[in-house]
C-alpha cells in the first residue's frame, strides 16, 4: 500500500521497474481522436511532465491515468500491474484537478482526512495523519475553517494535502498553479517540488505553461495535437529542441537557414552558409552531415550585441537597431539585418545609455548553436 | 454600436439635471401605478378572502373557524391535503432525482430520450393524468375491463398517482439544474480516493445537493397541495382543500366557509413562501474556478443503476402511456365502450367554442400580463425607491398562491361596485394576468441585467426623455422578454383550471372547465379531444419560446422559471 519508507529497503533492480508505463495510447472522444497514440514509461520518484498547447490532451490523459475514462485502446500499467478496467476508486493513483475540486460543506480538516475516512481508518490515525499533513502545507491553524474562507493559495495547499493523504503511488497534477496570481504561482511551484522530491512520490504534472514546466519538472513531455513530439530534460528540450515547434514553444527563438558547408572530423568545426555570409559553429550533434540543409536555433539570450559595425571578426553581422526596451535586468531589442529581423535579450545591460541612442549595431552568434536538419 | 457612440457624447453633455428629475420621478410614478394595480388585483382579493373568514351576519366572528376545528370532516380533508403533499413531494423527489442523476451521470444514449420524456408533461395540462387514469382504471376503464381488475381508483391513491406524473417535470427540471451546476471533480475526487457509488451519493452529492433539493421540495408541496383539477375529478368521497373549496362555493354557496377552506390552505403556502425566500437566501455552495461542464459517464454499479433504472423506466413508461390513452381515446366516443373510430369528438362545438373562448382570454391576458410583466421588471430592476423588494416579491407571489383562493377572492372583490367584473371576459383575463405574472417579470428582469444602466444614462445625458429612452433603447432590448412573457402567461392560462373554474359563467365555457365538466360526467371522448387540442396549442408555444430563446440568448434562468 505504501511506498514511502518501503522504496528505499527495494532492491536496485526493484527501483529500475518503472512506477507507470503508458503503452501507444488511444482515445476517441466519438469520432474525434484526442490522443494519437502515447507512450512513456515514468519512472519512480520522478516528476514528469506533459507540456502542451491548451486542447493537446493532457487533460484527458490524466483522466485516463486516473480512470475517469476508457482508453480505446492501449496500456496502462501501473507498478507493474495493468489497470485499464480498474475503476479509479480501486486504483492506487489520486489526481488533483485544476479547480481544486475541495469539498465546499466541508472543513479543511475532513477534506484532508476524507480519504482516510473512506479507507476506514481509525479515527485516532485519521486525526494524526490529518495534522501530520497539514503541517507539512503550513495549514496545522486552519483545520476547522470551511474550504471558501481559505485564499487561492490555501486551498491549492489543501488539495495538494488531500492528494497526498493515502500516498499514492502516483500522483496526477493537472495545471494546479493555473488559478493563482504570477507571485503565488513561483512560491507554490517550489513547494511542490521540494515536497515531491522530500516525499519521493511519482508524479505527473500537467501544464500549458513552459516556463513552469521547464522549472519544475525531471522530465519534459511535449504534446502537440495528441502526439508526443519529445521527451526530455529541461536542458535537453531547450538546447536541442528535436523541430521547429518545440524550438518555439519552450521559449523566444530566432531561426535561421543555412546550409552546412564543412565539418572539420577532428575539432567538429562547422561552417554555415546563410544569406548573411558563413557562420562557424562548433557542431555538437550527430545527426548533421556536409550538404545538409538547416534551420539554426538561436536563442535571443545567446546573441551578444555591441554598438559600431566593421569590425571583421567571426560570427559577427551588421545591423540597424530597431527598438531596444530597456526593462531594468533585461532590454529586449530587435535587430534588422537585411530583410530579416532578430531579437536579441540583453541581460545586466549596464551600456543601455548608449544603445538607446545608437543605429548600426552588431550581433555575434555564438559558437554553439543548435542546429535542425531540415526535411525535404 | 449605439452605446459607444452615446458614451462618446457622454462628457460634452449637461443634461444630468433633466435626467435626475426624470429617474427621480417618472419611474416612482410608473412604480406607484404599477404597486396600486398589484394591490387592486392581487392583495385586495386575498385580503377579501381574509375578511370573508372572520365576516359573519353581525360582524367580526370566528364562528366559521370554529365549525372548521370542531367538523371531523375538515380535520379529514386537511389531513389529506397535507398527506398528499408530502407524499406527493417526496415520490416526485425520489423520481427527480432518479431521472435527473441518469440524465446527467448515466450513459450517454439514455441522457436525451429520458430527458425528453420527463419534460413533456410540460405540454399537458396537469389534469391530463386524471382522465388518462379514468380511461385505465376508471368503472369502464381498459384495464378494469380487461383484466377484471377493481382497483378504487376514486380516492387518495387516484389523486397521489395522477398529482406525481404531472409534477415530475418540475423535479426534474429544478433537480436536474442543481445537478448540472455541481462540479463533477467534486464527485469524481471522492471517487478517486476509494469511495464506492453510494457513498459518493451519501457524504458528496446529496449533501451538496441539499439546499436544492429542499428549495424543490418546498415549491412542489405547494404546488401538490394548491393543484385542484386532480383531486376534484378524482377525490371521489376523499376530502381535499382545494376541492371542497369549489364544492363549498358552486354547490352550497357558502362563501365564508370557502373562505376558511381558502386561509387555511394558503397558511402553508404563505409560511413556505417565507421560508423559501428568508431560510435559503444565500444557502449555496460555491466553488473556485472551472467552467460548469457535463460529467462524463460513470460506470454506475449496479446496486445504484438497478433501482435507478426501474424507476425512470417505470416513470417514463406511464408518462408515456398517459399521452398515448389519452390520444387514442380521443377517437372514440369512449374509449373500451364503444368501437367506433370517430372523429366527432374534435368537431364538437361546445368543445370549440370552449377552445375559442379560451384563446381570447389567453390572449388578453397574456398581452396584458407581458405588457406588465415589462414594466414591472424595469421599475424592480432600475427603480431606487422605498418597498422596492416588497413589489419584488409580491409581483413573484403569484404562482405559490392556490389558484381556488385567487378565485374565491375576484368572486368576492369584483362582484360588486367598485369594480363589477363578473360574467365578462375581463375577470377570467385579469385573473390569469396576476396569477402568472412571476415570469413575465423574471424574463424581464433577466434581460435588463444584460443592459448596462451607462446605456440609458447616456442617452438620458443627450437630452433625451425619460419616454424615448425607454421608447427608443429599453423597449427594443427588452422585446424578446415581452414575447417570452407573453407566450409563457399565454400557455399557462389556457391550460389553467382552479382559478377560473370559480369565474366562468354559464354559457362562457372555457377550455379546461369543458374538459373537467366532460371527465366528472364521463364524456370521456370530448375530454379527451379537447386536451389533445391543449396539447398541440402548447406545443406550438413551447416551440415558438425555444426558438426565441435560442434565438436572442434570453438565457437559462427563463428557462427555469418557464417550468415553474
Ligand atoms: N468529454 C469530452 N467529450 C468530447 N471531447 C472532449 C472531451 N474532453 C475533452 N475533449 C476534447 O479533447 C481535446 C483535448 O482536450 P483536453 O484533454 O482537455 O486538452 P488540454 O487539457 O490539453 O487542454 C479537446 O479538443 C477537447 O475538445
Ligand atoms: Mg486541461
Amino acid at each position: 500500500m505504501t511506498t514511502k519508507g518501503v522504496t528505499e529497503e527495494m532492491d536496485s533492480k526493484e527501483n529500475e521497474k518503472p512506477m507507470l508505463i503508458l503503452k501507444d495510447i488511444h482515445k476517441f472522444y466519438g469520432s474525434n481522436e484526442v490522443l494519437k497514440g502515447v507512450s512513456l514509461e515514468v519512472r519512480r520518484g520522478e516528476l514528469v511532465t506533459f507540456v502542451g498547447p491548451s486542447g493537446c490532451g493532457k487533460t484527458t490523459l490524466l483522466r485516463l491515468i486516473g480512470g475517469f475514462t476508457d482508453i480505446s485502446s492501449g496500456d496502462i500499467i501501473l507498478d507493474g500491474q495493468r489497470i485499464n478496467d480498474l475503476p479509479p476508486n480501486l486504483r492506487d493513483t489520486r489526481i488533483c484537478f485544476q479547480n481544486y475540486a475541495l469539498f465546499p460543506h466541508m472543513t479543511v480538516a475532513e477534506n484532508v482526512g476524507y480519504g482516510l475516512k473512506i479507507n476506514k481508518w481509525p479515527k485516532d490515525k485519521i486525526a494524526a495523519r490529518v495534522r501530520e499533513l497539514l503541517e507539512m502545507v503550513e495549514l496545522e491553524a486552519f483545520g476547522d475553517r470551511m474550504i471558501d474562507k481559505l485564499s487561492g493559495g490555501q486551498q491549492q495547499r489543501v488539495a495538494f494535502a488531500r492528494a497526498l493523504s493515502l500516498e499514492p503511488k502516483v500522483l496526477l497534477l493537472d495545471e494546479p498553479l493555473s488559478n493563482l496570481d504570477a507571485n503565488l504561482r513561483l512560491v507554490m511551484r517550489e513547494e511542490i517540488r521540494k515536497l515531491q522530491e522530500r516525499l519521493h512520490i511519482t508524479t505527473v504534472f500537467v501544464t500549458h505553461d513552459q516556463f513552469e514546466a521547464m522549472a519544475i519538472s525531471d522530465r519534459l513531455v511535449v504534446m502537440k495535437d495528441g502526439l508526443i513530439e519529445q521527451v526530455g530534460t529541461p536542458i535537453e528540450i531547450y538546447e536541442r529542441p528535436a523541430n521547429e515547434f518545440i524550438a518555439a514553444f519552450v521559449g523566444y527563438v530566432n531561426f535561421m537557414d543555412g546550409r552546412v558547408e564543412s565539418i572539420d572530423p577532428a575539432t567538429k568545426n562547422t561552417v554555415i552558409r546563410t544569406e548573411f555570409g558563413k557562420l562557424e559553429i562548433a557542431l555538437e550533434q550527430d545527426d548533421i552531415q556536409t550538404g545538409d540543409d538547416v534551420l539554426m536555433v538561436i536563442r535571443p539570450e545567446s546573441v551578444s550585441l555591441s554598438i559600431d559595425c566593421g569590425s571583421n571578426r567571426q560570427n559577427v553581422l551588421c545591423g540597424t537597431l530597431k527598438t531596444y526596451m530597456y526593462a531594468g535586468s533585461i532590454a529586449k531589442c530587435t535587430v534588422g539585418i537585411g530583410a530579416k529581423k532578430m531579437i536579441v535579450d540583453q541581460y545586466n545591460p549596464r551600456d543601455a545609455q548608449q544603445f538607446q541612442n545608437a543605429d548600426r549595431v552588431e550581433v555575434e552568434i555564438p559558437r554553439s548553436v543548435h542546429l535542425l536538419k531540415k526535411k525535404i | 454600436m449605439a452605446a459607444a457612440e452615446l458614451s462618446v457624447k457622454l462628457q460634452s453633455s449637461s443634461g444630468s439635471k433633466v435626467k435626475d428629475f426624470l429617474n427621480a420621478n417618472l419611474i416612482n410614478i410608473l412604480a406607484a401605478f404599477l404597486f396600486l394595480l398589484l394591490a387592486f388585483f392581487l392583495l385586495y382579493p386575498i385580503i377579501m378572502v381574509l375578511i370573508k373568514s372572520f365576516q359573519g351576519p353581525s360582524g367580526f366572528t370566528l364562528q366559521y373557524y370554529q365549525a372548521f376545528f370542531s367538523k371531523n370532516y375538515y380535520y379529514q380533508s386537511l389531513y389529506n391535503t397535507l398527506l398528499l403533499g408530502v407524499i406527493n413531494t417526496v415520490v416526485c423527489l425520489v423520481i427527480g432525482f432518479c431521472l435527473a442523476y441518469m440524465t446527467t451521470r448515466g450513459p450517454w444514449i439514455l441522457r436525451k430520450p429520458l430527458k425528453i420524456i420527463s419534460l413533456v408533461p410540460l405540454i399537458a395540462p396537469p389534469y391530463l393524468f386524471a382522465l388518462s387514469l379514468i380511461i385505465l382504471f376508471g368503472r369502464n376503464g381498459l384495464v378494469t375491463r380487461m383484466f377484471d381488475l377493481h382497483w378504487e381508483l376514486y380516492g387518495f391513491s387516484g389523486v397521489v398517482i395522477s398529482q406525481t406524473l404531472a409534477f415530475i417535470p418540475l423535479a426534474y427540471m429544478m433537480i436536474e439544474s442543481t445537478l448540472m451546476s455541481l462540479n463533477p471533480n467534486l464527485e469524481e475526487s471522492a471517487y478517486d480516493m476509494g469511495a464506492s457509488e453510494a457513498t459518493i451519493l451519501r457524504t458528496i452529492t446529496i449533501p451538496l445537493l441539499a439546499p436544492g433539493l429542499l428549495k424543490a421540495a418546498l415549491l412542489i408541496f405547494v404546488m401538490t397541495i394548491a393543484e385542484f383539477g386532480n383531486a376534484a375529478i378524482l377525490g371521489g368521497r376523499t376530502p381535499f382543500l382545494a376541492p371542497d373549496t369549489y364544492t363549498m362555493i358552486t354547490g352550497e354557496s357558502d362563501f365564508n366557509m370557502g373562505s376558511v377552506l381558502s386561509v387555511v390552505l394558503i397558511a402553508p403556502c404563505i409560511l413556505i413562501f417565507f421560508i423559501h425566500n428568508y431560510l435559503l437566501e444565500g444557502k449555496k455552495f460555491t466553488t473556485i474556478g472551472g467552467k460548469p461542464v457535463a460529467s462524463e459517464p460513470r460506470k454506475i454499479t449496479p446496486l445504484i443503476k438497478v433501482p435507478f433504472v426501474i424507476i425512470t423506466t417505470v416513470a417514463a413508461g406511464a408518462i408515456f402511456v398517459c399521452f398515448a390513452v389519452v390520444f387514442v381515446a380521443s377517437f372514440y366516443k369512449i374509449l373500451g365502450v364503444t368501437h367506433d373510430i370517430v372523429l366527432s369528438n374534435y368537431l364538437d362545438f361546445t368543445s370549440n367554442q370552449a377552445i375559442y373562448n379560451s384563446i381570447r382570454v389567453s390572449f388578453v391576458a397574456a398581452i396584458i400580463g407581458a405588457v406588465i410583466g415589462v414594466l414591472l421588471a424595469y421599475v424592480i430592476v432600475r427603480g431606487k425607491f422605498f418597498g422596492r423588494t416588497f413589489i419584488e416579491m409580491v409581483s413573484l407571489s403569484g404562482f405559490a398562491l392556490p389558484g381556488t383562493v385567487l378565485g374565491i377572492g375576484y368572486l368576492l372583490a369584483f362582484s360588486a361596485p367598485p369594480l363589477k367584473l363578473t360574467g365578462g371576459i375581463m375577470i377570467l383575463a385579469l385573473n390569469c394576468v396576476f396569477r402568472f405574472l412571476a415570469v413575465g417579470v423574471e424574463a424581464g428582469i433577466s434581460k435588463l441585467h444584460q443592459i448596462h444602466i451607462e446605456i440609458e444614462e447616456a442617452s438620458a445625458d443627450l437630452g433625451a426623455s425619460f419616454l424615448t429612452t425607454f421608447h427608443k433603447i429599453v423597449l427594443p432590448i427588452m422585446f424578446p422578454a415581452f414575447i417570452a412573457g407573453f407566450i409563457y402567461t399565454f400557455m399557462t392560462a389556457i391550460v389553467s383550471l382552479s382559478a377560473v373554474v370559480f369565474l366562468v359563467s354559464p354559457g362562457f365555457d372555457l377550455a379546461a372547465v369543458k374538459i373537467f365538466d366532460a371527465a366528472v360526467y364521463g364524456e370521456i371522448g370530448i375530454a379527451s379531444a379537447t386536451t389533445m387540442k391543449l396539447v398541440l396549442i402548447v406545443m406550438i408555444c413551447m416551440m415558438i419560446l425555444n426558438y426565441i430563446s435560442s434565438k436572442t440568448r434570453l438565457g437559462s434562468s427563463m428557462k427555469k422559471t418557464v417550468a415553474v
